[in-house]
């Protein structure tokens, strides 16, 4: 797995790739919790995450979590079908904001 | 002047009458003293000051002698010159040659005597002309010596007459001193005697209860001595299992029994957490290592017992070998593979102490002090010995828990100086027969299944990505629906990591059996571990609100798959969950 961070209007823009499992969550934790430290709108790009477990939900959980309470928006944008379908099945779809694409994001 | 003898005998008798009398009082009066005051520096006082205006001195000292006979110590003083806490060698001055020769000394004038030390005179400007010193002694018992300066009027000098008086006096006052010594010890020895009662009360305390008549784990603990070096311990685990230990600390006496209370505190409060004997007692022995006095050890044996399977996982550090008697009669010894705890900190292996799996099959398992197989079982000094232990084993087959553990220790004889040393024995009784037999195998999936796939893996995070593959090859040879698969590689992923993340605790070496399996219609993955059995109702999946991965993981488990269960693994050792779902082709729903 690995990310990228780049900003977009006045946005910031996480994008991972690859799978986001119990051996690198820890990573994908730490890039997310970073992200939101830099105090904008956060949107988390998961277009090219083909898998992803509890552990990363979690982090993704978390990292919302913080951005609200800093006042911040968290957003996720281009959802893989296998994330969404991890989402779903964890009932946490309604939690998230979701947009079809990075653009509708930010 | 025809009167004049007989005068003098009146005034002489009348002088012993008052000297008689005055003994009587330094008698009674240090007894009083002593008795009221309980404090020894006080009454001495007194009795000098008695003594020096029942001779009619100026001054008095008195000197015992310090326990090792090397010096005299003036204790109390009185008039003249204060010298309370002179110290002079045992062998110098007037008063070291009064103790030395065991005699009274009368110095009518000092300036004429060589032994005498001018050192106090010089200091205080006081002048010494004349000294009377009489030994304190009781038979041949050297206490010290009592000395008086100066006589009061007239030349000031002391007559040999005097000197007997002062040497009735000092001879009741010995007496006096020693009865106090002696009181003073005996008391002593009381409160010791009744501090060590105390602590045997705390002692035996610490450990468990006598077991009831069908419990499994039993034992029993005799001190030699008020208190015990030797202990042992069980206590109820969470999953059910019993945890145990028995251990004989070096040494016997106060510092043995404190450092197995401090052994056995340890051992119970991180048992209920580290579910490893081994790594229990590595625990125990850096503890132990970092604080206790050098030279002392402790062996122990640690182990858990689980009732459902019969087996218990055992840890031995430098103890006598454990005995399992099987129900067929026969021995088998299971011998110490670490040193004793205390004496390297860096236990054998990075794991802790070695462990041993022994399925007790519904025999027994015996841990015992050497102070069982070093009781003499008869006068003449026969010993147990382990053939002993192990007669007596044979032979009460069939009986209770607690009927055993006293036959064995029923048949050691105390001594004449009481027990030779602490006897400590432990036994595990395997309740198997309750045990519905076959369990396992009726519970697990049965030969009518299709094995697609079987593997066994280290259980690391980085080998998850390798499950999922394998997982995602034996659904497709199956032909299993998109959908279902990508959601059964999930749930089988999430089953895996909780074995990673907590069925090992953090252990590195941990392995996983996968097997993936075709049962009619349902596929079936079956994941066992090697670790300690895992709560089950922990694995029920939890509210959402809890959105830790842990519980998340186990909700999507139960939410994708038709059936989850722990069932009984066949090796009796380890967990095995089951996982079912009925199989969905690409064909359309079978």
């Amino acid at each position: 797995m690995k990310h990228e961070v780049k900003d977009v209007g006045g946005s910031v823009v996480i994008a991972f790739e690859g799978d986001v499992d119990l051996q690198t969550s820890p990573k994908a934790r730490e890039a997310l919790l970073a992200t939101v430290g830099q105090g904008k709108p956060v949107v988390v790009d998961l277009a090219k995450v083909g898998y992803i477990d509890s552990s990363g939900v979690a982090s993704l959980v978390e990292a919302l979590q913080t951005a609200k309470k800093g006042g911040q928006t968290l957003a996720l944008a281009a959802v893989s079908e296998g994330a969404l379908r991890v989402l779903k099945l964890a009932r946490l779809d309604a939690v998230f904001a979701i947009h079809g694409s990075v653009d509708d994001a930010v | 002047m025809s009167n004049a003898p007989a005068l003098n005998l009146r005034d002489g008798a009348a002088e012993d009458a008052r000297r008689f009398q005055a003994n009587l009082e330094l008698l009674a009066e240090m007894s009083q003293d002593f008795a009221a005051s309980r404090d020894l520096d006080a009454a001495l006082l007194k009795a000098v000051g008695h003594i020096t205006d029942s001779v009619n001195a100026e001054g008095g000292a008195l000197f015992l002698l310090d326990e090792q006979g090397e010096n005299l110590r003036c204790h109390a003083c009185v008039g003249a010159t204060e010298i309370t806490g002179l110290i002079i060698a045992a062998d110098k001055g007037i008063v070291g040659r009064s103790v030395q020769n065991n005699l009274g000394e009368i110095v009518r004038d000092v300036s004429k005597d060589p032994n005498f030390f001018g050192g106090v005179d010089e200091k205080t400007g006081y002048t010494t002309k004349s000294i009377l010193c009489a030994p304190l002694t009781v038979k041949d018992e050297r206490i010290g010596a009592i000395e008086l300066i100066n006589k009061r009027g007239g030349d000031g000098l002391f007559s040999p007459d005097d000197l007997n008086f002062l040497e009735a006096l000092a001879a009741s006052a010995a007496l006096a001193i020693l009865n106090a010594r002696q009181a003073d010890a005996l008391l002593e020895q009381e409160r010791i005697k009744r501090e060590l009662e105390l602590a045997r009360e705390i002692q035996s305390s610490l450990l468990p209860r006598q077991p009831g008549d069908d419990a499994p784990i039993g034992g029993i603990n005799q001190p030699a001595r008020e208190v015990s070096g030797d202990f042992f311990d069980h206590f109820p685990l969470e999953d059910g299992r019993i945890c145990f230990c028995l251990g004989d600390v070096s040494g016997k006496g106060v510092n043995a029994a404190l450092l197995m209370a401090k052994t056995a505190s340890l051992y119970r409060c991180l048992g209920k957490a580290i579910l490893s004997p081994g790594r229990l007692l590595a625990l125990v022995n850096r503890e132990i290592c970092e604080t206790a006095a050098r030279g002392m050890f402790v062996t122990m044996v640690g182990g858990i017992y689980d009732p459902r399977t019969g087996v218990v996982t055992l840890s031995n550090a430098g103890h006598e070998p454990a005995l399992l008697l099987t129900p067929e009669g026969e021995f088998q010894a299971f011998e110490a593979e670490g040193p004793p705890l205390g004496i390297l900190a860096d236990p054998p292996t990075k794991d802790g102490y070695p462990e041993t799996a022994i399925d007790l099959q519904g025999g027994s398992l015996w841990v015992f002090t050497d102070g069982v197989t070093e009781g003499y079982t008869d006068d003449a000094g026969t010993e147990l010995g382990v053939d002993g232990v192990k007669r007596i084993l044979l032979d009460t087959r069939g009986q209770s828990l607690r009927a055993r553990l006293d036959a064995v220790v029923g048949v050691i004889k105390p001594g004449d100086d009481g027990m030779r040393d602490d006897v400590t024995l432990l036994g595990v009784t395997d309740t198997a027969a309750e045990r519905p037999a076959a369990l396992a195998a009726a519970e697990r999936v049965t030969g009518s299944s299709e094995l697609i796939m079987s593997m066994r893996l280290p259980a690391r995070a980085d080998r998850l990505r390798v499950i999922r593959h394998a997982v995602r090859a034996a659904l497709n040879f199956l032909t299993c629906a998109d959908e279902m698969t990508e959601e059964v590689i999930l749930a089988v992923d999430e089953a895996c990591q909780n074995v990673v993340r907590h069925a090992y605790g953090g252990r590195a070496d941990g392995e996983i059996a996968i097997e993936l399996r075709r049962d009619g219609d349902d596929f079936v993955v079956e994941l066992q571990d090697f670790a300690a059995p895992v709560d089950a109702d922990n694995v029920k999946g939890r509210d959402l609100e809890d959105i830790k991965p842990g519980g998340l993981g186990v909700h999507l488990i139960h939410e994708i798959m038709d059936d989850v269960q722990f069932v009984t693994p066949p090796a009796g050792v380890g967990n095995l969950l089951q996982l079912r779902k009925r199989l969905q082709t690409k064909a359309g729903a079978s």
